[in-house]
């Protein structure tokens, strides 16, 4: 069903409206929400709030941005780091690669941000 | 870089990037078959133009590639990381297994700071998970 919903705003180059989306593919507005997020999450999608008929929805555009078509590389970026053995020509150790250890230091970093966050964020609730 | 076929000196004077780079990274993206080259020879001079093109369309084979090879790579990591102990200097500068660490006197040999036990689990825990994620997509 994502696929459907994802070839849906990939076919319409201005972008859908949510609110037009779940009525298009027959579903209702929750599950509808539910595909957006898995969307949204595998960066497949952007989104930004449009009023229609003063209601709140989301306008849905497909992300061309995405290197492949599927998204299901992304765990070669860690954080804004692309994984560094793609290109890499040096003598290979990965025991002692510093851009290895680099690449997954900066993994571990950006899940302790996370779990700070989350602190933040539920200190702050 | 556009999808129709565009010369390498093109590219580096819209981009600014350095000839000798453009140059180095498109051979890098040939070699991955994500861009071809058409040669067209020029009848007065009689130089050769290399003209360039993307291949989009053999990204995701690219890319399962470099999934494979790197998690060859995090592999031997893994098991460097589970069968190593660590002691990293106070001020950042190194991180050095225990032997070495120990024949160091746990002094830094770049700062002369402190060495001290380093947990990796939080390494050996990022590293398998991020192996598992990247199995569950081949």
């Amino acid at each position: 069903m994502s696929e459907d919903a994802l070839e849906y705003i990939k076919s319409h180059e201005d972008g859908v409206l949510q609110s037009d989306l779940w009525k298009a593919l027959g579903i209702d507005s929750r599950k509808c929400s539910r595909l957006v997020a898995k969307l949204l999450k595998d960066n497949l999608i952007s989104r930004e709030i449009e009023s229609a008929d003063g209601i709140r929805t989301y306008r849905l555009r497909y992300s061309r941005q995405v290197s492949s078509q599927t998204g299901k590389f992304r765990s070669l970026m860690a954080i804004e780091l692309f994984e560094p053995c793609a290109g890499c020509i040096e003598e290979c150790m990965p025991e002692h690669c510093a851009k290895l250890s680099e690449w997954i230091f900066a993994i571990v970093i950006g899940e302790s941000g996370d779990i700070q966050s989350k602190k933040v964020d539920a200190a702050r609730s | 870089m556009p999808s129709e076929e565009v010369t390498d000196e093109h590219m580096a004077e819209v981009t600014g990037i350095s000839l000798n780079t453009v140059r180095r990274t498109l051979y890098l993206l040939y070699e991955h078959r994500l861009a071809v080259y058409r040669r067209k020879r020029d009848p007065d001079s009689g130089w050769l133009t290399y003209l360039w093109q993307l291949c989009p369309q053999n990204i995701d084979k690219a890319l399962e590639s470099e999934a494979r090879r790197l998690l060859r790579k995090l592999d031997s990591r893994l098991s460097y990381e589970k069968d190593h102990v660590f002691y990293a200097c106070v001020n950042g500068c190194a991180r050095l297994v225990f032997d070495d660490a120990s024949e160091a006197n746990f002094i830094c040999p770049f700062c002369q700071g402190s060495l001290e036990y380093m947990e990796n689990n939080r390494i050996v825990q990022t590293i398998e998970q991020q192996m598992k994620a990247i199995k569950a997509n081949l």
